[in-house]
């Protein structure tokens, strides 16, 4: 069973190959069989495989599968072989899973698309296929070659409805400032290869701890180059300003790399590096700072969004803020059952969000619908569960034990602080308030347009599927006081060093459960309050300055446009024909000058040739006489 | 006069008779053709005499003349070339003049290649300003002979009155020398200069550098170089490929043999003088040849540069000079006669096509002469696979072994802007014929100027792609 | 023997094309096709057989012109082969390129074609010196022909400057050589222009200097690096598809490969003393030539800008001495040649149809040509270094290598990465995607473009997934020039200390 674990990731290659070729000319139908069936395939054999890794080795022995050389210079050997241990199991397990349902309900959301419907499911299984070789890859340059390729697709997915130049000023956004995130973490790997002649990860995290000492300026450097890259990919500050703008793609795509898979690639990276981060204690406690400071950010940016995808986008970037500062204080296994639940309620989140928009005929702005939970029941429901699980609310929900875990381990840890713990707290708060303000705009109040359909039938399964998820999810983890199950944590600890836990105590744990759920609850409440039920024209929507200034995400886009766009692009406009031609061309018209100088002297007058001579003759004889 | 010496001579005897046989022959009968083929079987029978006296070579003739391998080559060069020139000459006369006397050219011809081939054997000054002379004065008249053109008297008159001048030179530098040494042959001259004062070692100086002006004069070089272009567009091509080739040919070899018998090598003073003369002449031919538009008249410049480059063979001197000038004269005749050649073909009245502007699409409409063209103007730029390369890397070997990295990059930069003027002629062959700005008829094309021509061309790649025979003959001179 | 008859074989053929030219224009395509398809299967044949380590594979030499002590010496090694191999397979695309795009005057410009090949060809065998700069020039002329008749609206103008840049700076090269010929000479006593007598010959470091300065010049003229660049714009945008395709696939490859082969292990002293310059200068080509690519509206010249910035990795590669960078420099050469080459293959393509290479009149063409623009994708991609396509490797290879040599620069250098992909997304910005700004009437790329772009794209990916294969072939060669290059200058600890790095 385990050698098909190449299986997985050709598969969505197939598929896209497939596509390719007969894409144009097989009708949709095929197409999407292919391009879902191929996912799918994939996720039934990375369920099977991931059943018989966990139950036939115990102890979560990494199973490595080399499929080629793939280069071997001087010393610089790398192969493209896959490493297949608990942590990359679980990501690839939520990439084909959560892949294939995404996959499925497109083929019923991008139907209407009639020539774009086989690129579509192209990029899509591409995208699949470069996740799972991130994720799955055994060396650093394979891993970025699946980064790339992710990124690569994102570009092209974000443009996908290419004929609107905003679409593609957005996707060339979002691959530009995500490779200026990659420029550091190249250079990282420079630094890498440098000190320990290999880029394969095993070695190089088995190496580290005895090459560099804990602290060393080197070892800092190299984790924050590295963190240079996760943040770009997992826009968190600064470089989070592509992900909002990348909403300009159809929803499925947003669901799926700009929530789930993608923008989690970061984490992933600073997950499986966690030894070289242990080395940079302050590097950690940067990733937990930035990721404190993005998600009260980007919440507080997603407070006063119109736009109901844009709402998620910068939902999004604060939920793995949570991620990042789960990270920062060393806690593995909860950063990554966050990033599980996350990829599940968010997603879930995405395609209601999608279904909604589908049948309310491409309307964005939330102000503008309303009432829509009797007329579309089941989007509702589970766009319910989704959020009330993003906004954490407790015992039920999967996302309050995700992260609860978290809230409990910013401060309990031993990198963890007070601090970090009461930034996860009002997040928290503004989660809350921001998921139901939605959640209330859109859905109660009086409608203000009729959905033109109910979504079908492929549509809604996944969102069925995915809501059981998004509470159920949460039961495979449960904290200490209740219950203690640790199924997850357990699992990711058999690649990964649990968590140093300073001061425990279930009632201390219990307080802050308290705390989390009373901050939570309120926070619906005060939605509640606010926007339960309220008229609201979207006409005549009126924001202060500061509200203004959080819509626009905080103004990062003026300051970066000011600060690099604009400079750059007068640099390249002044000198758009290279002064340095002009050098040349100078010279030739000086050569040209002197002809002209020269010719005058061939006048044709026979008494000045004659004048030529003599003079010539006199000059020489000086020379010869006076030198 | 012993037999032996009218054996050596009989090259010039055959000639000199030769060409009184045609003026009975044109008393009798005046007949172009006749004339024509008179003059080519003269030509042709001296040219075989030379093989019958290699034998007995080296042979003084007093201390006029000497009869060695180095004369008897340059010989046989001018003959060759005068040969090619009477063909094309009995084209032009024939297209252009066709009711004139045309048969007194021939006779004019024959006498300046006897001056030419004098030339290259004296060793004397008597001898060498004699023949020199014979070589001028028939070019006097050869230049203005088709008097209805306009320019050609002007062009005659202009080259009578400076070549006197510069004769004049010549001579008063002679006569220095003489009062100095006493004596007038060039190898004495090397044996002296031990045994002379300070200043008298100044006077001979000075004559040298008098002579240099003369001989400067007839190589065209800067400062010496102006009557050049007027006279070139003056004369009728072959006339002017007769100046370009013969009679520079000759006095380079006599320069050469003057300065190697006399040693003068030795007064580097006089070697300063022709350093800066060629750096000058190579930069300033190249540049008045930038923007010409007269086919002819950028002929003429980049033959001034072309001497400039051979004088950095001469000064290197006895090491591999001698054969770098020749093998290097021998290329550039070649592929002057051929570019005069398509000239002259090209033309179509008896102004000739000196305009760039009538080689304009010549590619699409006369490929093969086009090629040609192409191959003289890419040899005269030394571009490789042709002739020119090769010389010119003869050249450069010659100034680098001796060390004149000055010349050598002069040269080379000098070749660069030199680039320039033939592509344009090139160029505008090349040009597509959406506009025929072709004045007048289609040319009339002898179909032995044409195959001439071709053979020129041919060779002139032969030499570049496999040069070894040419350096072999030129290196055991 | 083999090789000089591959030259032969091009030259026979390129007459042929002109003869036959007279009569029909399909002849001169068939025979020049033919012709290049021959030499291609007798260099994969070589190739094939060939096993790595041997030093130089096939060799031939004979006396040219003795007098001088000049030889026709030509051999191959893996290097020289693979650039061979390079050589006819674009020689081969250029032909198929221009089987409709030209239409006046076929024989005589396959007989250039031909004659650049031939030239080309000449230059990556030829082990003679003098024959070396031979061929060098030979290329020159007929390229000089391709552009200027067969070229867009300023092609006497770039002509000129193409021939111009390349020629003087050749003749300096010439000069050096000469100069290393007489050195050689009065120390040994035996004057040639062996290339394997000539190594190691002795001379003043002042005097080394200077004549590698002579050929570094001519070759980093070729190279296209800041501030000998400004021929390559108007070149490139100027001359027909195929010449453009054989200007950046070939020509500027010439340049990175006497660096090679003749710079460095002719003057390893003074490419040491050189190397900081040659580096800076690199990657001043890299960020200049990218940002000047970023502000081209003309597509043709937008890509050419690209090849500066390029070449300009292969520079920073090539003095970096060590060999991860040098197999990264030899990687460059041919993915370098095969995505640059297709982007040009699509410029003209669309030229064709649409008669512009203004980008502000394209726009929203994929809707019009999705293949073009698919493939077309592929190649941006590449361009800007996309891991899986061959680029890729080059590029990170490149970087690696000369993070051992200096990390400042190499940084500095790296920013190409941001760099290219901003240039290189602005193309598939303003051709692809957007609206359509003219309504442009345009068929989709027919078999025979489809077959040129699938077996590019073909090759790119292969490289990208199996560099392995060219880089084996290319390690002994690169091995040899580095040891040589450092053998000279063990003395200098910092090389010694980078090398041992490397190697342990």
């Amino acid at each position: 069973m385990k050698d098909l674990l190449w299986l997985i990731v050709a598969l969505p290659f197939a598929g896209a190959l497939i596509l390719t070729i007969f894409g144009k000319r097989s009708p949709r139908l095929v197409s999407a069989f292919i391009g879902v069936g191929s996912v799918s395939l994939a996720a039934i054999i990375t369920i099977l495989l991931g059943i018989g890794f966990m139950s036939h080795n115990p102890t979560g022995i990494p199973y490595h599968q080399l499929l080629w050389q793939w280069m071997d210079v001087d010393g610089l050997s790398l192969n493209i072989a896959f490493n297949l241990d608990s942590v990359s199991l679980t990501f690839i397990f939520v990439i084909t899973f959560v892949g294939a349902l995404i996959h499925l309900y497109s083929a019923q959301f991008m139907w209407k698309e009639e020539e774009g419907f086989a690129r579509f499911f192209i990029f899509m299984n591409l995208f699949i296929g470069f996740m799972l070789i991130l994720v799955l890859a055994d060396n650093m340059l394979l891993l970025y070659l699946g980064w790339e390729g992710v990124g690569l697709c994102s570009y092209l997915l974000i443009g996908f409805w290419y004929k609107d130049p905003a679409n593609g000023y957005a996707a060339r956004k979002a691959f530009i400032v995500t490779r200026i995130g990659d420029f550091t973490m190249a250079i990282g790997l420079f630094i890498l290869f440098t000190t320990y002649h290999t880029l394969n990860i095993k070695d190089i995290l088995a190496a580290a701890p005895s090459t560099w000492a804990v602290g060393s300026g080197i070892a800092l450097t190299t984790a924050l180059l590295l963190l240079g890259g996760a943040i770009g990919k997992s826009a968190q500050l600064p470089l989070q300003t592509w992900l909002p703008d990348a909403m300009a793609g159809p929803s499925p795509v947003s669901a799926l790399i700009h929530s789930a898979t993608m923008v989690t690639a970061g984490v992933y990276l600073i997950a499986r590096m966690h030894v070289l981060f242990e080395l940079a204690p302050i590097a950690q406690h940067i990733i937990a700072i930035i990721g404190a400071i993005t998600l009260l950010v980007a919440g507080m940016a997603a407070l006063n969004q119109y736009d109901i995808k844009k709402v998620l986008a910068y939902s999004t970037i604060s939920q793995i803020g949570y991620m990042f500062v789960a990270l920062g204080v060393g806690a593995w296994s909860a950063a990554i059952f966050h990033f599980m639940i996350h990829a599940f309620f968010k997603s879930l989140l995405f395609l209601g969000a999608g279904a909604v928009i589908l049948v309310m005929n491409d309307e964005h702005n939330m102000f503008k619908m309303g009432g829509l939970w009797k007329k579309l029941p089941v989007t509702f429901w589970t766009f319910l569960i989704a959020a009330s699980s993003l906004t954490a609310l407790p015992l039920l929900t999967a996302g309050f034990y995700s992260k609860d875990k978290i809230l409990w381990l910013a401060y309990s840890s031993d990198k963890g602080s007070v601090w970090l713990w009461l930034a996860g707290l009002a997040g928290a708060f503004i989660t809350a308030l921001y998921t139901f303000r939605m959640v209330f705009i859109t859905f109660f109040g009086k409608a203000k347009m009729e959905p033109t359909s109910r979504p079908g039938i492929f549509i809604t399964i996944p969102l069925i599927i995915l809501s059981i998820l998004s509470f159920a999810g949460g039961f495979i983890e449960l904290p200490g006081d209740m219950g203690h199950v640790t199924l997850l944590s357990d699992f990711i600890q058999k690649t990964m060093p649990a968590v140093m836990v300073q001061q425990s105590g279930y009632r201390i744990e219990l307080i802050f459960q308290v705390i989390a759920a009373i901050v939570a609850i309120g926070g619906v409440w005060l939605a509640y309050i606010f926007y339960f039920n309220k008229q609201f024209d979207p006409a005549e929507l009126k924001q202060n300055g500061l509200q203004r200034f959080f819509y626009k995400g905080w103004d990062f886009d003026l300051l970066y446009d000011k600060v690099f766009v604009t400079p750059m692009v007068f640099l390249a406009r002044i000198n758009k024909n290279d002064f340095i031609d002009q050098f040349y061309t100078s010279l030739a018209s000086f050569t040209r000058l002197l002809h002209k100088g020269l010719s005058a002297t061939q006048n044709g007058k026979l008494r000045w040739y004659a004048t030529a001579i003599a003079i010539g003759a006199i000059v020489i004889l000086t020379i010869i006489f006076y030198l | 006069m012993s037999i032996q010496d009218i054996i050596s001579l009989l090259p010039m005897i055959l000639l000199a008779g030769g060409m009184l046989l045609t003026m009975i022959l044109i008393a009798a009968k005046r007949s172009h053709i006749v004339a024509f083929i008179s003059t080519l079987v003269i030509f042709t029978i001296s040219f075989v005499a030379i093989f019958f006296i290699i034998a007995t070579t080296p042979h003084l003739i007093g201390e006029l003349f000497i009869i060695d391998r180095f004369g008897l080559y340059y010989q046989g060069l001018i003959l060759i070339a005068a040969f090619v020139i009477t063909i094309f000459s009995y084209i032009s006369l024939k297209k252009f003049f066709p009711n004139k006397r045309k048969e007194e050219y021939y006779l004019l011809l024959m006498l300046a290649t006897l001056g030419a081939a004098m030339v290259v054997i004296s060793t004397h000054f008597i001898s060498f300003f004699v023949s020199l002379e014979i070589l001028t004065v028939s070019l006097y008249t050869l230049i203005s002979y088709y008097r209805e053109r306009e320019k050609a008297i002007e062009a005659g008159l202009k080259y009578l009155v400076l070549a006197a001048m510069s004769s004049s030179f010549l001579l008063f530098g002679m006569a220095l020398i003489y009062t100095i040494s006493g004596t007038m042959s060039f190898s004495s001259l090397s044996i002296l200069s031990s045994n002379v004062t300070i200043d008298a070692t100044i006077m001979l100086v000075a004559g040298i550098v008098m002579m240099v002006v003369g001989i400067g004069f007839k190589l065209a070089l800067v400062p010496f170089h102006m009557w050049a272009p007027d006279v070139y567009e003056g004369a009728s091509s072959p006339v002017t490929s007769f100046i370009a080739t013969v009679s520079k040919g000759a006095v380079v070899a006599v320069l050469l043999r003057f300065f190697i018998m006399a040693d003068l090598y030795r007064y580097e003073k006089i070697m300063l003088v022709f350093t800066i003369i060629a750096i000058v002449t190579m930069l300033i031919g190249n540049l008045l040849a930038l923007m010409q538009n007269n086919v002819k008249r950028i002929l003429a410049y980049s033959s001034i540069a072309h001497l400039g480059y051979l004088l950095v063979a001469f000064i290197a001197g006895k090491a591999m000079g001698v054969e770098a000038a020749t093998f290097y004269i021998t290329i550039y005749v070649v592929t002057i006669l051929g570019a005069f050649g398509i000239i002259t073909l090209v033309s179509q009245s008896d102004n000739e096509a000196a305009d760039i502007e009538n080689y304009k699409s010549l590619f699409w409409r006369k490929p093969l002469l086009a090629t040609a063209f192409t191959v003289f103007l890419l040899s005269l730029a030394g571009i490789p696979l042709t002739a020119g390369f090769m010389g010119k890397y003869f050249l450069l070997a010659a100034g680098l072994g001796k060390g004149e990295w000055a010349l050598a990059f002069t040269l080379v930069i000098s070749s660069v802007i030199g680039l320039y003027y033939y592509l344009r002629v090139i160029v505008t062959m090349m040009k597509q014929d959406e506009d025929t700005a072709i004045v007048g008829t289609a040319p009339v094309f002898s179909v032995i100027g044409i195959s001439l021509v071709t053979i020129l061309g041919i060779l002139i790649v032969a030499i570049g792609v496999c040069p070894q025979w040419l350096v072999n003959v030129v290196s055991k001179l | 023997m083999i090789l000089v008859w591959l030259i032969l074989l091009l030259i026979g053929c390129g007459f042929l094309a002109w003869l036959t030219g007279r009569w029909s224009d399909i002849l001169p395509r068939v025979i020049s096709l033919t012709g290049v398809f021959i030499q291609l299967i007798i260099i994969v044949s070589l190739l094939l057989e060939h096993k790595q380590g041997s030093q130089w594979i096939i060799s031939y030499a004979h006396a040219w012109i003795p007098f001088f002590g000049i030889q026709i010496k030509v051999a191959a090694d893996g290097l020289s082969l693979l650039m061979l191999l390079l050589t006819s397979f674009l020689g081969l695309l250029s032909i198929l390129v221009s089987w409709k795009e030209i239409n006046k005057k076929v024989g005589f410009f396959h007989f250039n074609l031909m004659f650049v090949l031939a030239g080309i060809t000449g230059v990556f065998i030829s082990l003679d010196l003098f024959l070396f700069y031979f061929s060098w020039e030979v290329m020159l002329i007929p390229m000089y022909f391709l552009i200027s008749i067969w070229g867009n609206e300023k092609r006497t103008y770039a002509a000129y400057k193409f021939f111009l840049f390349t020629q003087a700076s050749g003749l300096l090269m010439f000069l050096s050589i000469l100069g290393l010929y007489f050195i050689h000479g009065h120390n040994t006593g035996t004057y040639t222009f062996d290339y394997e007598q000539l190594l190691g010959t002795k001379m003043s470091t002042q005097t080394a200097f200077i004549l590698m300065l002579g050929f570094v010049i001519a070759f980093i003229v070729k190279l296209s690096t800041v501030p000998f660049h400004s021929w390559l714009p108007d070149a490139h945008t100027q001359a027909p598809t195929a010449g453009s395709v054989i200007l950046a696939g070939l020509l500027l490859k010439t340049g990175a490969y006497g660096l090679i082969r003749f710079v460095l292990p002719l003057f390893p002293q003074a490419s040491h003393q050189f190397a900081p310059i040659a580096m800076t200068l690199g990657v001043i080509s890299i960020l200049y030539g990218a940002k000047l690519a970023f502000a081209q509206t003309d597509l043709k010249r937008l890509i050419a800008y690209i090849s500066v910035s390029h070449m300009g990795f292969i520079l920073l590669g090539i003095y970096a001495f060590n060999e991860i960078a040098m197999q990264g420099v030899v990687m460059q050469m041919i993915a370098h040649g095969i995505s640059t080459g297709a982007l040009f293959i699509i410029a003209g393509a669309l030229h064709e149809r649409i008669h512009t290479r203004d980008m502000e009149q394209m726009g929203g063409l994929w809707t019009k040509v999705p293949k073009m623009g698919a493939l077309a994708l592929i190649f941006i991609m590449g361009s800007l270094g996309l891991p899986g396509l061959g680029n890729f490797i080059a590029e990170i290879l490149i970087l690696i290598g000369s993070f051992f040599a200096d990390k400042a620069l190499t940084i500095i250098a790296t920013l190409g990465l941001i760099a290219s992909t901003i240039y290189a997304l602005r193309i598939m910005q303003k051709v692809f995607y957007g609206k359509e700004e003219k309504k442009w009437v345009i068929a989709d790329l027919g078999f025979r473009e489809m077959a040129i772009m699938l077996s590019l794209t073909i090759v790119i990916i292969w490289l990208g997934l199996f560099p392995n294969c060219i880089l084996k072939v290319s390690k002994s060669p690169v091995q040899k020039i580095i040891e040589s290059t450092n053998r000279v200058f063990d003395v200098q600890e910092n090389v010694v200390s980078q090398r041992i790095i490397i190697k342990n």
